[in-house]
């Protein structure tokens, strides 16, 4: 391989890349990032690893109509030079122009000595895409000029130009029958033999003809296409106050951490059980709707992004069943401020592939889809999300999506920008802006500051723009007459706990609504409040003096909330003897009776009586049957952790890794080209990685190689081809010494060298 | 974030922060489709129902003007889902009309095919209408008026009702406004009314509702008849009537148990129309004796099944309804609305109270504790008597003493369940007492003393509680109640809320035994007065005497 290729127009695309200066290249990986994995040894294997065809699919994948437009002009055109590719692609110049540079940049094309040409594997990729590419076969080697092709054209006789537009119409290809192959057109007798004669139409093997691509240039006026490519849907909007968008979006993003708070609360007392199949029962999501005031889908996104965030998993209840609950995570989440809360929500949701809107709709079986469902996941999510955004953040401030035309209009503009993404995209994108509106990310059909923030990516950000629109904690409630406490607003984490403990709940929403009873003062006394600590408490939390009413269902309940404990046990252990009891008790034989000393004196034992008894007369005891008495624990049910899901890092750091890692593998492609130059130029075997990228690399330039390769008989011999292809462990190249195309095997192949 | 006085909870609660500066006018711009539930001293919860959006609709709001509303006054946004839910649910109203066909007579219409159909193919509808007339509009029997506006409403679909109404057999009827004048607020309710065709009017006890019914009258200027719930209320209407219209006493008739007069007026009670005799009510004839043009039901809240039935079959005649509350223990408000009419006038008491049109009260609740004899009586003894048991205990007898005495000079009412225990405590205060057994004649001598100041005092058993005008009484004492329902209370409090002369706020104690089912029901009580917003407060009986020493 030689180093000397330091000029452009470049032999090989390897050679181009060689002489790329770092930030170019750096920008390839950063936007093809599955050449970076793993790191390519030099520039060579880079340039191969780009033109297989994974790699391929993966990059058309991300390109929009025009582009993908100015790529399918580049393979009718074949080599050429920038400006003739701009001229055939029916747009503005300027918008072609780039778009021919991001073909570049991304080494879909590269600049080879004879012009401007597409990857080999591009023309294959681009198959089979209707309506994407403009169907034209590429131009005859040799093409003649548009103006001769047109006057051939005028000179056709009307059946001959029937035909023609019919092949035209019908994908530039047909098959000739009787037609003569050469025939002059002064001899002519079919139409078909016109436009063989005018070489309108081009014979391929067997009886076929083609259109090629200079005579479908002509007949749609000189462009690929009959429409202009680079016309973007345009969004449908109508003004709206950016503020109400704001605060829309303000009202949303409390609400959803609010519920997700509430939910998770809820579930770490009452954890709902994991399915068979992995997901939660359709009974269960109900629960969580009704809880939460959602409807069903509203109450599978909150799920799904509580999940997505790691603020619950897969965990198991105390009886070893499997249950979703809260993971510890979800403790430091909610000690956090709102704004922050909600910003790792909408990051949890961003990064995940989860798909919530499939919840509740059946899949191709007919079965029912359940939330957190493992399978409940599509590769498109993020990107449908990441993309649902972008669009989103074009809306100007002061307008947002209309009603009604907005959302199908994104849609179409999404479809525009990835024209090669299956019809579901349609849906997630849709899905997306739902999704978005509930979390609170847009607002009333558009992106407040705070969106804008989390489409570009920057949710720290984010949660800053949105604090201020957020409702602000409040520490004090208002208490009245009728026994009920009211909190104006989100209540302090640590007053809302005491109070939640003190009254119920009767209305939640941006105020919350408590109501104390008797039955839920008693609940505070049974955790240990005293009546002091009770008033005490409610003195300082009120805004207004504690009405008297209230104070008297303190008293009352204090008053009647006893010292004495009931309950009850299978048995009881009186013994005046306190050390006998004591003995008993702490015998290692008697573990199973389940004994426990209430006092010096009695115990009691959770064994009934007729395994207790004859037990204890085992132990040496000599025990009278009283009668059946005891006491008994006040509990509650303790919350319940899940274990957070590892290995999830905060995004901000993936992206910093990301880059960090591009630059490395930048560095060290440098680093192989840089050994690669200083090794003295041999002919000798090179290893197989070598061997492909050279095959590539002859593939590119179109240039004539030799290769050492060992036959059928185990001989090894030296052939000169010119590589066609490199697919599926095979090189089909012309072999020079049989004249024909030949297929070989690449592993056979010892060596590559230039001719 | 917005500075307003209100906050939409997403359970379809509206609380609203009285002490906003702009709380007035954003409970104006509330008040005409959100229902006031609690009223307590700092914030108010208002509920939105599709009883009270579809009352709205009937009043003429449309859904742009709620969610506007919600939308300016909320300090916090809006849950979208809610505003969609108000805007589908006032959407509902009025897609289907009864209209009055030329040729088919009664026709159910709309113009929401999809609609029609779905509820034609209710079964219940079924039966109620005829023949489909075209794509839009089905017959409907004239009988079925109003059981088929009741089946509507309860598929969620309700009807307006634009068929009209009789005009009835005319009568000369006219205010007589002889040295008073009709409140503004009584002559907006009922030209409300009037425009709305038909409805309820919702006005507290003391506020004039009778005058209200009279000025309804003077607009229909036609034969009347007046639904009442007993038979001294009926005088009352009689006598005011006569005090505040051109109608003479002859042109009033009343059909109770004792008297079955038919006049141009007639004022019947809710009894005899439902008396039942070998299965049939026999005095349902009474609704057709003669071509009503309006007919007044007075205390709505209280009408009993039988009369819905009845009203069902009265739709072409215009109605009125009185109530101080649409809240019915029976949870029949949907009944009132389809077959009497949508609320058409409302006003909540204590703005009303503001304005001086009724005495405040001070509702004190006073705890007595059983002597131990009794207090082992009652933990022993059933459950069916724990109440009797609770609720007479001697030690109320001292206090309602200790309170007569504090209060002398101020017309006194106790009022009680247990004749025994009334019979007892008039005899220990030597004051009258009207009970079940009194004849009307009797408890109309004492009711005119009392109001004249001849009696300072009346024990009065649970008869006395609905429509019967005590102007002057300042005090009450409740020792037992019915297992405190919500309108019981409102009634109670009701007498005491008529308007005083010198303004003097009135006084509303209830005495309660300590730790006993007596003190539970206190408690509802307790809520329902402290969510009217009345100052409630709890002493205990000792402290009384103290005070009043």
């Amino acid at each position: 391989m030689s180093s000397s290729g330091r000029a452009t127009p470049a032999r090989t695309l390897a050679e181009q890349l060689r002489a790329w200066p770092d930030e170019r290249l750096v920008a390839l990986l950063r936007a093809r990032p599955d050449l970076a994995t793993p790191a390519p040894q030099d520039s060579s294997q880079l340039a191969s690893r780009a033109a297989t065809r994974s790699s391929l699919h993966r990059a058309l994948d991300g390109l929009d109509r025009l582009e993908l437009s100015v790529l399918d002009a580049l393979l009718v055109a074949g080599q050429t030079t920038s400006e003739e590719v701009i001229s055939i692609v029916r747009a503005d110049p300027d918008h072609a122009a780039r778009a021919l540079q991001r073909l570049l940049d991304l080494a879909l094309a590269w600049e080879a000595p004879g012009g401007i040409r597409a990857l080999s594997g591009v023309a294959d990729a681009m198959r089979g895409m209707p309506g994407v590419t403009s169907g034209l076969r590429p131009s005859s080697p040799d093409p003649a000029a548009p103006a001769e092709i047109a006057a051939r054209i005028a000179e056709l006789s009307p059946a001959a130009a029937a035909l023609l537009d019919h092949v035209a119409a019908h994908g530039g290809e047909g098959t000739t029958g009787a037609a003569r192959r050469t025939v002059s057109p002064a001899e002519a007798a079919s139409p078909a033999e016109e436009l063989l004669s005018r070489r309108l139409l081009v014979p391929r093997e067997g009886d076929t003809v083609v259109l090629p691509g200079e005579v479908g240039l002509a007949l749609r006026g000189g462009r690929t296409t009959t429409e202009p490519v680079d016309d973007v849907p345009p969004l449908a909007t109508s003004p709206r106050d950016a503020a109400l968008v704001a605060r829309t979006a303000a009202g949303a993003a409390f609400d959803v951490v609010r519920r997700v708070e509430l939910l998770l609360d809820h579930w770490g007392v009452e954890p709902p059980s994991v399915l068979r199949s992995g997901g939660l029962a359709v009974r269960d999501l109900k629960a969580v709707a009704r809880e939460l005031h959602v409807d069903e889908p509203g109450a599978a996104l909150l799920v799904e992004v509580a999940q997505a965030t790691g603020l619950v998993a897969e965990g198991t209840e105390p009886d070893g069943s499997p249950a979703w609950l809260p993971t510890d995570e979800f403790d430091v989440w909610s000690g956090r401020p709102i704004s922050e809360r909600w910003a790792r929500l909408v990051g949890g949701w961003l990064a995940s592939s989860r798909v919530p809107s499939l919840v509740g709709r059946r899949d191709a079986a007919g079965k029912t889809w359940n939330a957190l469902a493992p399978e409940l996941s599509s590769g498109l999510t993020e990107e449908a999300r990441r993309l649902a955004l972008q669009v989103l953040a074009e809306v100007p401030d002061g307008e947002v999506l209309a009603a009604g035309t907005g959302i199908p209009s994104l849609v179409q503009r999404v479809g525009w920008l990835r024209p090669r993404r299956p019809t579901i995209f349609s849906d997630l994108v849709a899905a997306a802006l739902s999704e978005a509106a509930v979390l609170g990310v847009s607002g009333a059909g558009a992106l407040p500051p705070s969106g804008r923030l989390v489409a570009a990516g920057d949710l720290p950000g984010a949660a800053e723009a949105i604090d201020p629109h957020l409702p602000r904690p409040v520490e004090k409630v208002l208490l009245q007459a009728d026994l009920t406490a009211v909190a104006p607003g989100p209540l302090e984490t640590e007053v809302a706990r005491r109070l939640h403990l003190l009254a119920d709940v009767e209305s939640r929403g941006g105020a919350t609504v408590y109501r104390f009873t008797s039955g839920s003062l008693r609940r505070g006394f049974d955790a240990g409040w005293s009546a002091l600590e009770v008033r005490d408490f409610l003195t300082s939390v009120s805004q207004t003096p504690v009405p008297q009413p209230l104070e008297f269902l303190v008293d009352d309940v204090a008053r009647t909330f006893g010292s004495v404990r009931v309950g009850h046990a299978e048995a009881f252990l009186r013994a005046d003897d306190e050390a006998a009891l004591a003995a008993l008790v702490h015998d290692p034989r008697a573990r199973t009776l389940g004994l426990r000393l209430l006092a010096p004196t009695v115990a009691i034992a959770t064994s009934p009586l007729d395994v207790l008894l004859p037990r204890l007369r085992e132990l040496g005891a000599a025990p009278v049957v009283e009668a059946a008495d005891g006491t008994v624990r006040v509990s509650r049910p303790d919350l319940q952790r899940a274990r957070s899901r590892r290995g999830r890092r905060p995004a901000g750091a993936v992206e910093a890794r990301q880059a960090a890692q591009v630059q490395a593998v930048a560095t060290a492609i440098r680093a192989g080209d840089r050994a690669e130059a200083s090794r003295p130029p041999t002919v000798a075997t090179i290893s197989p990685s070598g061997a492909l990228a050279a095959l590539r690399d002859a593939i590119e330039g179109g240039s004539t190689v030799v290769i050492g390769y060992v036959d059928n008989h185990g001989a090894t011999g030296e052939r000169v081809v010119d590589p066609r292809r490199l697919d599926g462990g095979r090189l089909s190249a012309y072999d020079h010494r049989a004249d024909a195309v030949r297929e070989f095997a690449v592993h056979r192949i010892t060596g590559v060298r230039q001719a | 974030m917005n500075d307003g006085p209100l906050i939409v909870q997403s359970d379809k609660t509206l609380l609203l922060e009285v002490d906003h500066p702009s709380a007035a006018e954003a409970r104006k711009a509330i008040a005409p489709f959100a229902e006031l539930e609690r009223s307590p001293e700092h914030i108010h919860t208002y509920r939105l129902t599709p009883l009270g959006l579809w009352n709205a609709r009937a009043a003429g709001h449309d859904a742009e003007q709620v969610v506007d509303a919600l939308l300016t006054w909320s300090r916090y946004a809006v849950p979208h889902a809610l505003l969609v839910d108000v805007a589908e649910t006032m959407g509902r109203y009025g897609r289907l009309r009864l209209e009055k066909h030329p040729v088919h007579g009664l026709v159910l219409s709309s113009t929401d095919r999809p609609v029609l159909e779905e509820v034609l193919r209710a079964k219940k509808i079924a039966g109620m209408v005829g023949a489909r007339l075209d794509d839009d509009s089905v017959a409907v029997h004239p009988s079925e008026r109003g059981n088929l506006k009741q089946a509507l409403l309860k598929l969620g679909w309700p009807a307006e009702d634009f068929a009209g109404y009789v005009d009835g057999e005319a009568h000369a009827i006219d205010l007589a406004e002889e040295g008073w004048t009709l409140r503004p607020y009584q002559r907006e309710a009922a030209e409300s009314f009037w425009d709305g065709g038909s409805g309820v009017v919702v006005l507290p006890c003391g506020a004039g509702k009778t005058i209200v019914g009279a000025a309804s009258m003077a607009h229909a200027q036609a034969t009347t008849l007046i639904l009442v719930t007993n038979t001294v209320s009926a005088r009352q209407w009689k006598d005011e009537l006569v005090k505040r219209t051109s109608l003479t006493p002859d042109e009033i008739g009343e059909y109770s148990g004792a008297v079955k007069e038919i006049r141009p007026v007639t004022i019947a009670t809710y009894q005899v129309l439902t008396t039942k005799r070998k299965g049939v009510y026999p005095h349902l004839d009474l609704l057709d004796a003669r071509d009503w043009g309006l007919i007044v039901y007075d205390e709505v809240h209280l009408l009993p099944a039988p009369i819905f039935r009845m009203t069902a079959d009265l739709q072409a005649r215009r109605r009125l309804g009185l109530t101080a509350t649409l809240v019915r223990e029976d949870g029949r408000e949907g009944e009132v609305f389809s077959l009497i009419g949508p609320k058409r006038y409302d006003a909540p008491w204590k703005d009303i109270e503001a304005q001086g049109y009724i005495a405040p009260a001070d509702c004190v609740e006073v705890r007595v504790t059983l002597p131990d004899g009794e207090r082992l009586a009652y933990a022993t003894s059933d459950p069916d008597t724990r109440y009797r048991l609770a609720s007479c205990t001697h030690a109320k007898i001292d206090v309602v003493r200790d309170l007569v005495k504090q209060h002398a000079g101020q017309p006194t009412l106790v009022i009680g369940q247990y004749i025994d225990q009334l019979d007892e405590i008039a005899e220990l205060l030597d004051a009258p007492v009207i009970k079940g057994e009194t004849p009307v004649k009797e408890r109309q001598r004492l009711f005119n003393a009392f109001r004249s100041g001849e009696i300072g005092l009346l024990v009065v058993s649970k008869v006395a509680n609905f429509s019967i005008d005590l102007p002057s009484a300042e005090v009450a004492i409740q020792v037992s109640g019915s297992f405190g329902s919500r309108q019981e209370e409102a009634q109670r409090l009701g007498r005491l809320l008529r308007p005083k002369t010198e303004g003097r706020s009135a006084h509303f104690y209830t005495i309660v035994s300590r730790d006993t089912v007596d003190a539970d029901f206190a408690q509802n009580r307790q809520r329902f007065l402290a969510e009217q917003g009345y100052a409630y407060r709890i002493i205990d009986a000792g402290d009384l005497s103290a005070e009043s020493s």
